[in-house]
């Protein structure tokens, strides 16, 4: 009887120690989000071309979903157990910058890797190059030509102000009860965008020490952004419904559509005809640089080849021409060679404005606290969007929060 | 008089209780308790997770007092309590009742109302997102169909609590129906048997047998559904709508914690909020088991 | 406790007999109707799910949703099954859930004895640590736990996936509950006759306690199964990775198009297992409690 008893609990302790232990070591770990989920064979193509060029080193990669990509990654900073070599978004960057958690990189970095000037930029912390741009994408104006070609309008071009923008909108909605002019989100990302456009309106102050995120001219951008809801061209919130703002591009009840370049693959069977153009602008051009870079951990073992890696991922043409062939964001390098198939792949046709929008790049504003401070004023945008604060009163909200997290 | 066995007492004794709760005791001091005491120390601390923790004293909980945000999600956890707690307990009754019959069928019936809570709150969320959607959902379209103008359900802060609560009772009905289940089986059919001798209805056989001996059962569903609801999170992260005042202002603790902790960075203050909640929790269970003895009958005592 | 009587009454027809059958024929009719009724409640949503599974990509998009899929296309089963491979993680789920299953029963009915049936000083303090250690939200234990697993050397094994679940106090409560609810009765008669506890245990308890071990054998297997969270830390590598986690990689970040009908049919196939589960062990629900009789 006892017997049967230890004989189970035998049989339970030699199950508990099956274990499938990945052998110790010292290649160089790759953690990413990027790739997942479906550019892990892409980036597969990219590690054999290394472990190829530098015999010796092997590159083990490890990827999570975008959503729990940042708590794993910090739960193995915390355990003392860091990826040599990680991904990292630019919102993100600063605050691993700030906290000893990367390698300064730029004695490892060779001059002549052709990066985008700007991109290497923002990759760079207090004067040192903290991580190497990866990828970029950015926002564009999508339109729908057959809605256009009914209304008997004009495409839009790349001299549009957003009254152009208007007037067409206004035109097609008059198409029907069920088709909108234009969908521009009334939320955060697109406020500081077209707080770039405005020119005058500024988030923080020159020495950031204060928020001056309710002036005068970013009240007056805020406006601008609602009136397109508020001369019912664009559906609210509620008149939307729940149904997807893509969706209803894809529908083809919409006229006109800011959205990201990442979309291309998703409307690539839509059911019209359909191109982009750069966005319009208030009184200056400015379009969402969205950026991911690659990063060496400060506790890595191996700096030297883990940097080589790093560079190779994202400025090699090998690396280059695998991600352009498959879809997998843009490069953020400024060889036009490169581009040449991307560029004649349609829809949609007018690729070229990906890179008009590049000359015009704006950043997300970034502190230590970001996310409290994105959820924070996009509470507060998105209740001017309801109708349920003042343009005013949101944004003086706003700048007493972002006060209290900067202090 | 309680029968004295030999080797009932001393070292004997304790030698058998060591046997049957050691092994549960050390793993439950290594994997729980242990993180449960991080935590506790943690709340002391200010800690971003990328450099070390620093320590600030009461700082947290002094934070935790003046967060307007914090007592909102408290408003709304017990709201979804008081809303959700006696729904599930005595329809999960119903059902279990229901399904303890010998009736054609029944099988088909437990294992229909098991599959809700089998699903995974993404598809369940996504499922229910759409039913209660103002323009296109079924609900309003059955309302309409009454003549009352259907509310803006998930978009709205106020009825977003009452589709979180019908959707987490359509849920966890399957899930608390299993646990009666469990003590009604439990009961010995000779109770039963003896009533009907007596020619007892099936009202005074539930009321004046099953209830009763159900008590055990009952206790212990209600002390799970309270540490259960005031955890609830799945449903508040997932379904309000997205930039909704609902999505805004409607919040759980475990919501207010998973913010802090994951998004925010701030490690120290979400476990700071989450010893606030144990302790409501701790209190609020202490009082029922005091107030066990009052209701509950246990055949062994 | 009565001794249940080894004679039948003969049945006789009277007035109260009749009032009984057309209760119970008026009860028979109620309960067949709300089980229909709860039938279509419960699945009725799950309809659309499925449906959704056999849509392709661009048509889940169309809105209001529409329930029959057309055209209909099994492409989301395929090409989930390319990308995620299948058949190791559903093992690795399965060996996880059984072993952990098993190894709940076991720890928890074992405390759960010490605590029903057995009188010591401390024990009540000491189940009320049990209760209290359900009340912290387990999100803010996860980050403690990995370090721990990481201490151990049990990162991205089978270990890390099935021992901190054993000793979840849930288990001990239910089987506590349950363990009180059984009358002395047996055990008395057993330590007379020279039982000592483990047999009382093994012999006695847990064979009248089936269903609430059905429940927690059902429970137990369900919470192992759609664990999330706690495998996504510890279990990233392919080889011991878990049905949730890599069903999550078809959740596509803020800047993607996440593929719902893949999401969906990834839904469908994990939850048939535990209705698999469930099917089984529902059974010992109906299983009635043997009176062993008394001996002697």
């Amino acid at each position: 009887m006892l017997r049967k008893f230890f004989l189970i609990g035998m049989i339970l302790l030699l199950a508990l120690t099956m274990s499938t232990a990945l052998a110790q070591d010292t290649t160089l770990r790759y953690f990413t989000f990027s790739a997942d989920p479906d550019h892990l064979e892409d980036l597969d193509q990219i590690v054999a071309a290394f472990e190829e060029a530098n015999p010796g080193i092997t590159v083990e990669v490890e990827h999570a979903p975008f959503a729990d990509y940042f708590t794993l990654l910090q739960a193995d900073v915390v355990s003392g157990d860091a990826p040599d070599v990680f991904e990292l978004n630019y919102e993100n960057f600063v605050t691993y910058a700030a906290n000893d958690t990367l390698l300064d990189i730029s004695s490892y970095v060779s001059a002549d890797a052709p990066y985008y000037p700007r991109a290497l930029e923002a990759f760079q912390y207090e004067g040192a190059q903290m991580a190497l741009p990866e990828s970029f994408s950015t926002v564009l104006l999508f339109y729908n030509a057959d809605l256009f070609d009914q209304a008997g309008l004009d495409y839009p071009t790349d001299e549009w102000t957003w009254d152009d923008a208007m007037t067409a909108a206004q035109a097609i909605r008059a198409l029907g009860s069920d088709t909108w002019g234009i969908f521009s989100p009334v939320q955060f990302w697109e406020f500081y965008k077209k707080a770039a456009q405005n020119g005058e309106c500024q988030f923080f102050n020159e020495d950031m020490t204060e928020s001056t995120i309710n002036s005068e001219a970013c009240v007056q951008t805020l406006d601008t952004m609602m009136s397109f809801i508020n001369e019912d061209v664009m559906p609210s919130t509620e008149e939307l419904s729940g149904v997807g703002d893509s969706d209803l591009f894809l529908s083809g009840k919409l006229g006109m559509y800011v959205s990201g370049i990442w979309m291309f693959s998703a409307f690539a069977d839509a059911p019209f005809n359909w191109d982009v153009q750069i966005e319009p602008m208030i009184n200056q051009h400015a379009h969402h640089f969205f950026a991911n870079g690659v990063a060496v951990s400060s506790t890595t073992e191996n700096p030297e080849a883990a940097a080589a890696w790093a560079q190779f991922l994202t400025s090699s043409e090998t690396a280059a021409s695998v991600r352009l062939a498959s879809n997998w964001e843009l490069p953020a390098l400024d060889e036009p060679s490169y581009f040449e198939s991307y560029l004649s792949q349609t829809p949609p046709a007018n690729r070229t404005a990906v890179f008009q929008a590049l000359e015009s790049p704006v950043v997300p504003p970034v502190i230590e606290r970001q996310a409290e401070m994105q959820d924070g004023v996009n509470a507060l945008i998105t209740q001017v969007a309801d109708g349920t604060l003042t343009s005013q009163d949101a944004l003086d909200q706003a700048k007493d929060l972002i006060d209290s997290l900067i202090q | 008089m309680r029968v004295m066995v030999a080797g009932d007492t001393g070292w004997q004794k304790w030698k058998w209780v060591l046997f049957f709760i050691v092994p549960s005791l050390a793993g439950l001091l290594i994997f729980i308790l242990i993180p449960i005491l991080t935590s506790v120390w943690l709340s002391f601390q200010d800690w971003n997770l990328l450099s070390p923790p620093e320590f600030i004293g009461l700082a947290n909980f002094q934070e935790l007092v003046n967060d307007a945000s914090f007592w909102q999600a408290l408003q709304y956890t017990l709201g979804y309590i008081l809303l959700y707690l006696p729904a599930a307990f005595v329809l999960g009754l119903g059902l279990a009742l229901l399904l303890n019959q010998k009736l054609r069928g029944v099988v088909i019936v437990r294992t229909a109302t098991f599959l809700p809570v089998v699903a995974s709150w993404v598809v369940v969320s996504l499922i229910w997102k759409w039913i209660f959607n103002p323009q296109y959902g079924l609900i309003n379209y059955g309302l309409s169909l009454l003549g009352i103008s259907g509310p803006a359900w998930l978009f709205d802060a106020n009825t977003a609590l009452y589709a979180l609560v019908i959707t987490s009772v359509w849920k966890d009905l399957g899930y608390v129906a299993v646990l009666y289940l469990g003590g009604l089986q439990s009961i010995s059919p000779i109770y039963y048997e003896a009533s009907q001798i007596d020619g007892a209805s099936a009202w005074q056989r539930l009321w004046f047998i099953t209830l009763p001996l159900l008590t055990p059962t009952m206790f212990f569903i209600v002390i799970i559904l309270l540490i259960n609801s005031f955890q609830v999170f799945d449903q508040f992260w997932l379904m309000p709508m997205r930039d909704s005042a609902a999505d805004r202002q409607v919040e759980a603790i475990v919501t207010a914690v998973v913010k802090n902790a994951f998004s925010y960075n701030r490690m120290g203050y979400a476990s700071a909020m989450s010893m606030v909640l144990f302790a409501l929790i701790f209190i609020v269970t202490f009082v029922q088991l005091r107030l066990q003895n009052r209701w509950v009958h246990y055949e062994s005592e | 406790m009565r001794v249940s009587s080894t004679r039948t009454l003969p049945q006789v027809e009277t007035e109260g007999t009749q009032q009984r059958h057309a209760e119970r024929r008026f009860l028979r009719l109620l309960a067949y109707a709300t089980m229909i009724a709860l039938v279509l409640i419960m699945i009725l949503p799950f309809g659309w799910m499925l449906s959704t599974s056999l849509k392709t990509q661009q048509y889940i998009l169309r809105t209001p949703p529409e329930l029959i899929p057309n055209p209909l296309s099994f492409e989301s089963y395929t090409q989930l099954a390319e990308r995620i491979d299948m058949g190791r993680t559903f093992f690795n789920s399965v060996f996880v859930a059984v072993v952990g299953t098993a190894g709940q029963l076991l720890v928890s009915s074992m405390a759960a004895y010490a605590f029903a049936r057995m009188r010591w000083r401390g024990r009540n303090a000491i189940f009320l640590l049990y209760l209290a250690t359900m009340m912290v939200p387990s999100v803010v234990l996860v980050l403690p736990q990995f370090i721990i697993i990481r201490l151990f050397g049990w990162a991205n094994t089978y270990q890390a996936l099935i021992v901190p679940g054993l000793f979840n106090a849930f288990g001990t409560f239910l089987l506590r509950q349950s363990f009180l609810s059984l009358p002395r009765d047996f055990e008395e008669a057993a330590f007379i006759d020279g039982a000592n506890h483990f047999t009382i245990f093994w012999r006695i308890i847990l064979p009248l306690s089936l269903p609430a071990l059905a429940t927690l054998t059902i429970l137990s297997f369900m919470g192992s199964w759609n664990a999330y969270l706690w495998p996504l830390f510890v279990a990233r590598n392919q080889a011991v990775q878990t049905l949730p986690v890599a069903l999550g990689v078809l959740q596509a970040g803020p800047r993607a198009l996440t593929e719902w009908n893949l999401v969906m049919a990834g839904a469908g196939i994990s939850v048939l297992p535990i209705l698999i589960v469930y099917l089984f062990a529902q059974k010992w629900f109906v299983q009635s409690v043997v009176s062993n009789g008394l001996k002697g």
